[in-house]
């Protein structure tokens, strides 16, 4: 008691020597404290002019000089806010502490000529590499938001989307997806259940933040698939700001109603800085231009936390927590029960199932809950070395539903929970002659199991599965170039029980070994600061994965039964990219990225197999199986900066993917797709109400075609009278796809509200896309009406 | 020292997963399928004719099996009334689907169609709302002839659709859950 007393008293003295204290420092300020600051631009290193300086502590702001100086004078001490603002460049917001003498700082922004269309070139940003990487930066997320991974993703040149419906999708990067492409979300893979093309991988962007697609085989420190190319989804870190920030975000489509809202919070005081990332959106049934899609609705819910302590200068740790849970309904037309369905509703050219919309999520429809928790810590052993160890925990459970017989639609007819565990340590190491080397070794290991009660015999068996791996990576700059070069191997196990569907139904069980290598070279030549080349050649194994060995089972979405091959072997691939990034005075800016792909034993899901007759009705048998192929296409883009307001952008992409063994188009290949659109930003701020001004006035008008795929027509059978008959579905043809885009910056004294405003698919368009699986029974998404309001505060 | 505490206590945790892997040792829980039709039998009675039924059996439902049609012989000129029963039999239960489809009748429905000339299928029942199921049927014979008859059930059909009460499949919509073909002979 004695003691408490004693601390009270004590605790008292010290407030009170508070109360002394503060005044006399605030009566000695010393307000003549001078800031000085350069602005210069994050690719270029070019100062950059006429930048709009504005402390929201003083209410005062400056303009930088045609040197990108600028200065504020007569400044106290203080914890201080500026924002800087300035056409065509991202606005920046940073913290400076000012104590008692001046202070002058070296600023940074991303030019708009390196912004094409707000799709940053990381190679201006990033790390340098021979490997053609882009990312899509925390605006254009934000400004999109309401947008999953894959139509996000879309955005860069050279990557479509497949999908089912409007809500489920997943991205193809030159030619690829599914299991050859690796999602690797905050340094882990993501563990998904990627079974199919109607499965999204299990991401919110707006919790990510930052999404970085490497198209080459480039993804070789990843586990994961080093095939295809490699998604980097990254959350912010967290800023170095003592107060308490962050930005809320408002958002509407007026197709399907859909509203949103994301919370970000974040502060780093001294020791430990935390932000905290929420969204929750709902969307009614969609339309299109002459029909409602009905039970097209989706609910989400997600939320992130992440954590950062400093332990020393050498000692980082942060902690990363997502849960991410999603309600999709599939649209109600788009069940069928055989071939015969599928051609009445063809031959019908509208579904059976329209009406008036509503926020309703019927079966049949998707829930997906997934989990990540992820430990992350990273210790410098000096100023050349350091070393980082990951560990992750993952569970991702989904159940899907379907129109049942005997009241048994509130049953999954799929529930599946997979649970992944994941350890890597990576090491790094910079040389003296210029040499970087990283190196790292990953575990991981996957328990798929499926749950009781579903009365169907699983699609995907149970199984666990274990793998190992271990990669080098090299990289050195002498003179103009860079030379990169890396290896990568891999072991995995898989152990799978399945069950048969012949009598009498009985567990099978397999134990799978696959040895998997991968190495990639690439060099990088900056001709001049104009003109860059970089050429990278990879070659990489993939095994099998679980649904292309094992599924078995009706695919009611599109009239096939799906049954995997057992005997399939390792899948190998060679890959070459050439690419070249320059700009001619800075006016022009140009990319063009070639890539050409040859496989061994490259595994599709083959449709033209036999026909099985179930009570149903009359089924094809889609089996998984290997070919050779190949790939080869073009991504090309052009922005042309007609004045400094006025921006013309282009983008074309090419692609060719052949089945070399029956020589016919590859399926599922995105089809050519050109895209030009005109950028007119207003080179002044707006007087808006009283002193307030909008500031960045932008509006994009673009236009997307895109063309016919070159596949063979789809055959179905069915039986009449016990009589073979068949029909074919012909791709779907080209469209064009029109869309407006506009946004404006408000400053307030402490906050600055971002307006975004859109209209998609203007001309209200009927179309079919051939990479939609619902187009079979549905045509597109018709006219929609998008606002965003951004605060950040 | 902090790094290497920290990289022991992965380790650790590695093994200790790497050693509960193995529980998938357990064999994993077959399911009774139980959206499957497995049996289907068309019993038709008549004065003055015999009873016959028409069995569809497809024991391993979705699996490569193909299914077993007995169709039969009809007498010309008579008029049957006829009784469809549906069940999924799997691993020796038996699980009414008639039953099933009278509970949600108004969800149900079924539809005949043959290419004998002269052969007539009327619905003799009635849903909660007045409209047909299908599961019985008054089957009309003409002329003698040979040739098929297909049944369908449709799950959630439109039943106010133009044609549907009366038979016609075109404008049903709904979800095939049966197709079975039977080979028919009418005779004198």
């Amino acid at each position: 008691m004695q003691l408490l007393t004693l601390m009270l008293l004590n605790k008292l003295k010290l407030i009170a020597l508070l109360f002394i204290v503060v005044p006399i420092i605030g009566f000695s300020q010393n307000c003549t404290l001078t800031l000085t600051g350069h602005i210069s631009d994050v690719g270029t290193g070019e100062p950059i002019p006429y930048t709009n300086v504005f402390v929201s502590e003083t209410k005062k702001g400056t303009v930088s000089d045609s040197f990108g100086h600028f200065k504020l004078t007569n400044l106290c001490p203080g914890d201080y806010h500026i924002t800087l603002s300035h056409i065509g460049c991202e606005s920046k917001k940073i913290f400076v502490k000012i104590e008692e003498k001046d202070v002058d700082l070296k600023l940074k922004l991303t030019h708009s000529v390196h912004d094409l269309n707000n799709v940053v070139l990381s190679s201006f940003s990033g790390p340098k590499t021979t490997q053609h990487v882009e990312t899509i930066n925390e605006r254009f997320i934000s400004d999109n938001a309401g947008k999953n991974l894959a139509n996000i993703t879309e955005s860069i040149v050279g990557v479509s989307t497949i999908k089912t419906g409007n809500s489920i999708g997943k991205p193809i990067i030159n030619g690829l997806f599914g299991n050859r492409i690796s999602i690797i979300n905050n340094g882990i893979p993501q563990s998904g259940q990627q079974w199919g093309i109607d499965h999204s991988p299990e991401i919110d962007p707006l919790v990510a933040n930052k999404i970085s697609v490497i198209k080459g085989t480039a993804g070789l420190e990843y586990l994961g698939a080093p095939l295809g190319a490699t998604i980097l989804v990254e959350p912010e870190k967290i800023e170095k700001e003592p107060h308490l920030h962050g930005k809320t975000n408002y958002f509407f489509e007026s197709n399907g109603l859909s509203n949103g809202i994301n919370l970000q919070l974040h502060q780093y005081p001294s020791s430990i800085g935390w932000k905290v990332n929420g969204t929750y959106r709902r969307s009614g049934d969609m339309s299109t231009p002459s029909y409602n899609l009905i039970n097209s609705g989706v609910q989400e819910a997600n939320l992130a936390l992440q954590l950062e302590k400093e332990f020393s200068k050498k000692l980082k740790t942060d902690f990363y927590f997502s849960t991410y849970n999603t309600t999709l309904g599939i649209i109600s037309a788009s069940q069928i029960g055989s071939a015969l369905n599928l051609k009445e509703i063809d031959e019908r050219g509208k579904p059976f199932i329209t009406g008036s919309g509503s926020f309703d999520i019927e079966p049949p429809k998707q829930k997906v809950n997934h989990h990540l928790a992820k430990f992350h810590s990273k210790y410098s052993i000096d100023f050349s070395q350091w070393v980082a160890v990951d560990f992750a925990g993952q569970l991702n459970q989904r159940k899907e539903f379907d129109r049942r017989r005997g009241g048994r639609s509130n049953r999954p007819s799929l529930s599946l929970d997979q649970y992944t565990m994941y350890i890597g340590g990576t090491y790094f190491k910079r040389f003296s002659s210029g040499l970087n080397l990283k190196s790292g070794i990953q575990y991981n290991f996957i328990d798929n199991a499926n749950q009781a009660g579903t009365g169907v015999l699983p699609l995907i068996p149970d199984y666990t599965s274990h793998q190992t791996g271990v990669f080098t990576t090299l990289t050195k700059s002498y003179k103009k170039s860079i030379f990169e070069f890396g290896a990568r191997y891999d072991h995995t196990n898989q152990h799978v029980a399945t069950i048969t569907r012949d009598l009498p139904i009985r567990v099978e069980r397999f134990d799978n070994s696959f040895h998997n290598i991968s190495t990639s070279a690439g060099w990088n030549f900056a001709i001049n600061p104009h003109l860059s080349i970089s050429y990278n050649l990879g070659y990489a194994t993939r095994n099998p994965a679980i649904n292309e060995l094992y599924s078995s089972g009706l695919h009611q979405g599109v009239a096939a039964l799906e049954f995997g091959d057992p005997n399939l072997k390792n899948e190998k691939a060679l890959k070459t990219t050439l690419g070249i990034t320059g700009d001619i005075k800075e006016k022009f800016s140009f990319e063009a990225h070639g890539y050409f792909q040859k496989f061994e034993n490259y595994i599709f899901l083959n449709p033209r197999g036999e026909i099985r007759r179930i009570a149903r009705g009359a089924f094809l048998v889609f089996n998984y199986e290997q070919a050779n192929a190949q790939i080869a296409g073009l991504d090309l883009l052009g922005t042309y900066q007609v004045t400094p307001s006025l921006q013309i952008r282009a983008t074309a992409s090419l692609i060719d993917a052949k089945n070399i063994t029956e020589d016919n188009t590859l399926i599922y290949t995105p089809t050519n797709t050109f895209t030009g659109s005109v950028t007119y930003e207003y080179p002044k701020a707006i007087p808006f109400i009283g002193s307030k001004k909008l500031e960045n006035w932008k509006i994009t008008i673009k236009n997307e075609y895109v063309s016919e795929s070159t596949t063979d027509d789809e055959e179905y059978i069915f039986f009449e009278n016990n009589e073979r008959k068949s029909f074919a579905i012909a791709p779907p043809e080209a469209y064009n796809f029109l869309s407006l885009q506009s946004s404006t910056d408000i400053q307030f004294n402490k906050t600055r509200l971002r307006i975004t405003g859109g209209v998609t698919n203007i001309l209200n368009t009927s179309y079919r896309d051939y990479l939609d699986r619902q187009r079979y029974f549905v045509i597109a998404q018709g006219i929609n009406a998008t606002l965003g309001i951004r605060l950040n505060f | 020292m902090k790094t290497k505490s920290i990289l022991l206590a992965l380790c650790g945790l590695a093994i200790s997963f790497n050693s509960c892997s193995d529980d998938d040792d357990n064999d994993p829980v077959i399911e009774n399928e139980e959206e499957v039709i497995t049996n289907v039998n068309f019993t038709l009675t008549a004065d003055g004719a015999d009873p016959v039924t028409f069995t569809w059996v497809d024991a391993d439902g979705e699996g490569p099996a193909e299914a077993v049609a007995v169709g039969g012989t009809l007498k010309a000129n008579t008029t049957y009334s006829a009784k469809l029963e549906l069940s999924n039999v799997q691993n020796g239960e038996t699980e009414d689907v008639t039953e099933e489809i009278e509970e949600e009748d108004e969800e149900h429905q079924l539809f005949y169609s043959t290419n004998i000339s002269g052969l007539s299928v009327t619905y003799t029942d009635k849903d909660g709302e007045g409209n047909p199921i299908g599961l019985e049927t008054e089957l009309k014979t003409g002329a003698a002839g040979k040739g098929t008859i297909t049944i369908f059930l449709r799950h959630e059909p439109n039943k106010s659709a133009e044609g549907v009460a009366e038979g016609n499949i075109a404008n049903a919509g709904g979800v095939n859950e049966l197709d079975a073909t039977f080979d028919v002979d009418v005779v004198e």
